[in-house]
């Protein structure tokens, strides 16, 4: 008995020993602290207004670079609000707010020519770097020229590619944008995601030959915004300093941005560890609202899920080719029901495709309603009834049997199965596909959308926000096929009247003409169910109480982050 | 020894480049890289098709294996699309040491890993030492006093803990001891990362943010391992020469503790030697939940955007790693056991 409590004993001195020891190994193997502690600094005497607080910001996904240039992802543009602000950004109603441009170019101010092919930008004279250099317009030139290096493997060249003849500085703070033709989104689109430095960038760019691996780009040190980057760790967080030299003195001293996954930022929330919480999704709604360190927040960025329909008589469902038929698909579906039972009701279903992105959605124009009788009226008056008594209608001896796809994501399949029984209800089959990365491949890969391995395609869209352009998914050029493996109208759609509207909003900059247009578009695409939107699909935020100022927006969430505060 | 140590790794090298081939192979069913690439639409037909051409996407699998194997320094490729190769490449490929670049980061492969290699290794190493720890003495202990209430208490809680999943086991810990601790006003622990931020990246802060992480990945492991220790002991403790060493008059503890331990650790040598080259591929759900920055989160991360160059560093590091442990633990098997030797 005695040698067993030894045996004990001695086991519990062992287990004690390397606990010890294990406390140990925490400092020991971990990687050298080059990061001084992010403590509270001495209050800086000099600066107008004391910085303090820190915000912490969870990402559910690492921003893959820091270099606009390079920016394929939504986490990494929406940074550069922090540390890179570009000619202007949008406050929460979708408002220009002039950022290095002294003022927002229009017509009447001369900034943006009558024949709308020209825009003069003035720059203010006051902005500078974070290492004091001024920011000139020969910047922004820099910027446009890295865009076009054939040696930069750069995210996209939109707009300068397809619209922009030239960009010039014809002195230092007058910054010439000439473009091919009028080019009515140039608010949204021209320097969108920031300006390179140049004084740092060009000898980068001339000793490699290209700036695909500068260091800038995950570590940019120079910057021009209310923060200054100061460190990032992949994977784990990035810092940013109040920068007390912008024109507009931010408030807080540090932003942390915290990578989390889903799982580990919702706790973190619900803990009080993380300020903004991003990318949420509708379940998450109420546990956040009822935490009592929270609130849900909703932002929208023009964001809707919807259905792209084929087109092509070749590949599609003949039945889609009667809009008749395609507007019974539509009665059969009982949208409403789908946001109650599936997205918790908090969002409804659009009309149009620009009734996330105001003021382009028609406000007269409602979503077709559920309307099965109606729908089985349609569908009979079209020739398509059930004479094989199988319980799917058919014609000609084809069965109305539609090929709908999406991705793998778990709520489309959700909702897919849940569209497959209300079709059922009038009669309409339903094969049910869901692709994986593929999904978006263009024709030349085979892609299931772009070579019409499709009758219904649901995925989430949205145009330029704010700007309202997407008219490359319908118009007659866009049209992808053998001939065009670079369309980027894969439901091989063309209207001729819709191409006119197009072509003329593309270059009307009078913003009243432009709504009126775009409610004739959304019209034509209404009454002959060209989309189909099955709900808003807006940004889902979350805000800690104690983050005080916070006015999220759709296009640059985070553009007044200079007013954010801390209150305990 | 110094002859089976070169035999051994001759036989590896083949081995591995076998490994590679088949994995490159693999990577193509991983999806495409560019279609992961929009911001939140999908990319522009006009810009994917130059990415593809200028990331070499558009090149036949062989060719790209040959240039993630000896690099591109050697050939010229096509930058603008006109058809002619112009640009001299500038990778020098595997063997030369180069993993290549991150396709969505473009940052050096080598790079991303042994950036992260530290925090996973401070992480897992900790963990494996508190699972040997743990399962050996509830091991022995449950062995010594066998259908004790003890022993069938751990015996009942190791079959609950291995039966659980590990996110299941992270999460209710997170909640327990951060969330529903900090509402009760009681000592709460921190949740996600590795410190926090107002207070800095201290020793301290890392210690504490590792204890739930530490925590869940050695459950399910100790309930595992000990009922392992259990029954080699077991069965070692039933053995002439135990009865022999007890009739000599030998104290127990000295029968059980030196002569069938050590015995009865042999196999779980084994076990260990197979798991410490998978400490460095770090643990994937766990490190995600906790938000710890490890080459488990790189892995899943990059697989989420089919980033080959990322996936296959971390792969060939793992298969590497297994090549030489195996061999360290078949030496370690030979000097522990009288009754193995290496020819």
């Amino acid at each position: 008995m005695k040698r067993n409590l030894y045996l004990l004993l001695s086991l519990v001195i062992l287990a004690s020993i390397v606990l010890a020891a294990c406390g140990g190994v925490a400092p020991a193997t971990q990687p050298p602290t080059d990061i001084e502690p992010a403590g509270t600094e001495e209050p800086v005497g000099t600066e107008p207004a004391a910085t303090s607080g820190i915000a912490i910001i969870s990402f559910v996904q690492q921003p893959t670079t820091l270099n606009p240039l390079y920016a394929n992802q939504w986490f990494s543009t929406i940074t550069t609000q922090f540390w890179l602000k570009g000619l202007w950004s949008f406050d929460s109603d979708n408002n220009p707010i002039p950022e290095i441009a002294a003022e927002i170019p229009t017509t009447e101010n001369g900034g943006l020519s009558e024949d709308g092919k020209t825009l003069t930008i003035n720059l203010r004279d006051d902005v500078t770097w974070s290492d004091g250099e001024p920011v000139t317009a020969n910047d922004f030139v820099f910027t446009y020229e890295m865009y076009m290096a054939e040696s930069n493997v750069v995210a996209t060249r939109y707009p300068y590619e397809d619209y922009v003849a030239s960009v010039e500085a014809t002195d230092d703070h007058t910054l010439v944008v000439n473009f091919t033709e009028p080019f009515a989104a140039w608010l949204t689109s021209i320097f969108q995601y920031g300006v390179l430095p140049e004084h740092v960038l060009r000898p980068v760019f001339e000793a490699d030959g290209t700036l695909d691996t500068a260091a800038w780009n995950t570590a940019p040190t120079v910057g021009v915004g209310p923060f200054v980057f100061t460190e990032w760790e992949t994977d784990s967080h990035m810092i940013f300093e109040a920068n007390p030299n912008w024109i507009n003195p931010p408030r807080l001293e540090q932003i942390f941005i915290r990578m989390a996954d889903d799982a580990a930022q919702e706790v973190a929330i619900l803990a009080g560890d993380t300020d903004i919480g991003t990318f949420l999704d509708w379940s998450q709604a109420d546990t956040i609202n009822n935490s009592g360190v929270a609130k849900f927040v909703i932002q929208p960025a023009g964001y809707d899920e919807g259905w792209y329909l084929n087109f092509d008589p070749e590949t599609t469902h003949p039945a889609m080719l009667d809009a008749n038929v395609r507007k019974a698909i539509v009665l059969a579906t009982d949208r409403e029901k789908i946001t109650q039972d599936l997205l918790g009701g908090q969002t409804v279903p659009p009309a149009t495709f620009w009734d996330s992105t105001p003021p382009y959605g028609d406000p007269d124009l409602k979503p077709y309603p559920y309307d099965p009788e109606e729908a089985k009226r349609l569908l009979d008056e079209a020739g398509w009834v059930d004479s094989n008594e199988d319980g799917t209608r058919d014609k000609d001896g084809r069965e109305l049997v539609l090929r709908y796809i999406a991705s793998q994501r778990q709520l489309r399949k959700d909702v897919q199965a849940v569209v497959q029984q209300m079709w059922a209800q009038v009669g309409i089959g339903a094969e049910l596909v869901n692709y994986g990365d593929d999904f978006f491949n263009g024709y030349a890969d085979g892609g299931p959308m772009a070579t019409g391995n499709f009758d219904i395609a649901q995925w989430s869209d949205a145009p330029n926000f704010p700007d309202p352009d997407r008219s490359d998914y319908w118009s007659c050029s866009e049209v992808a096929g053998a001939d065009n493996p670079d369309g980027a109208n894969w439901q091989d759609y063309c209207n001729p009247d819709l191409d006119v509207l197009f072509g003329q909003q593309a270059t009307e900059t009078d913003p009243e003409a432009r709504k009126q247009l775009y409610y004739q578009i959304g019209k034509i695409m209404y009454d002959e169910v060209v989309w189909v939107g099955l709900w808003k699909d807006p940004d889902l935020w979350s805000i800690s109480n104690r983050l005080q100022g916070v006015k999220l927006s759709g296009a640059t969430p985070f553009w007044n982050a200079h007013e954010w505060t801390i209150s305990e | 020894m110094v002859n089976y140590i070169i035999r051994r790794l001759a036989q590896a090298i083949p081995q591995l480049f076998l490994i590679s081939l088949i994995l490159f192979m693999l990577m193509q069913a991983f999806g495409d890289p560019i279609a992961s690439l929009g911001v939140r639409t999908p990319p522009r037909p006009a810009d994917r098709e130059r990415l593809r051409r200028q990331l070499g996407l558009d090149q036949p699998v062989y060719v790209q294996y040959l240039v993630w194997l000896a690099g591109n320094d050697w050939m010229k490729i096509d930058m603008d699309g006109d058809g002619v190769a112009e640009t001299p490449g500038k990778r020098l490929g595997v063997l030369r040491g180069d993993f290549g670049n991150s396709l969505v980061s473009k940052r050096p492969v080598l790079e991303l890993i042994t950036e992260r290699l530290p925090n996973t290794l401070l992480l897992m190493v900790t963990v494996e030492l508190v699972v040997i720890i743990f399962s050996l003495i509830i091991g022995v202990y449950s062995a010594v006093r066998k259908y004790s209430l003890f022993d069938n208490l751990v015996t009942g809680l190791s079959f609950v803990g291995y039966s659980m999943p590990i996110f299941l086991i992270a999460l209710l810990l997170m909640y327990l001891f951060s969330i529903n601790f900090k509402e009760w006003g009681l000592p709460y622990l921190p949740t996600v990362g590795m410190f926090d931020p107002e207070v800095g990246r201290t020793p301290g802060q890392i210690a504490l943010h590792m204890i739930l992480p530490v925590l869940s990945l050695s459950i399910i492991s100790i309930a595992g391992y000990s009922r392992y220790v259990r029954s080699s002991m077991l069965e070692i403790l039933d053995l002439d020469y135990i009865r022999t060493a007890r009739a000599k008059g030998l104290r127990e503890m000295r029968v059980v503790m030196r002569h069938a331990l050590r015995n009865a650790t042999l196999p779980f040598i084994t076990l260990i030697g197979l798991d410490i080259p998978f400490l460095l591929a770090g643990a994937v759900v766990t490190e995600s939940i906790f938000a710890w920055p490890g080459t488990g989160r790189l892995f899943i991360e990059h697989t989420a955007q089919s980033d080959f160059p990322v996936l296959m560093g971390i792969l060939m590091m793992t298969a590497i790693a297994v090549v030489i442990f195996q061999l360290l633990t078949d030496i370690a098997y030979s000097y522990l056991d009288p009754r193995i030797r290496i020819e």
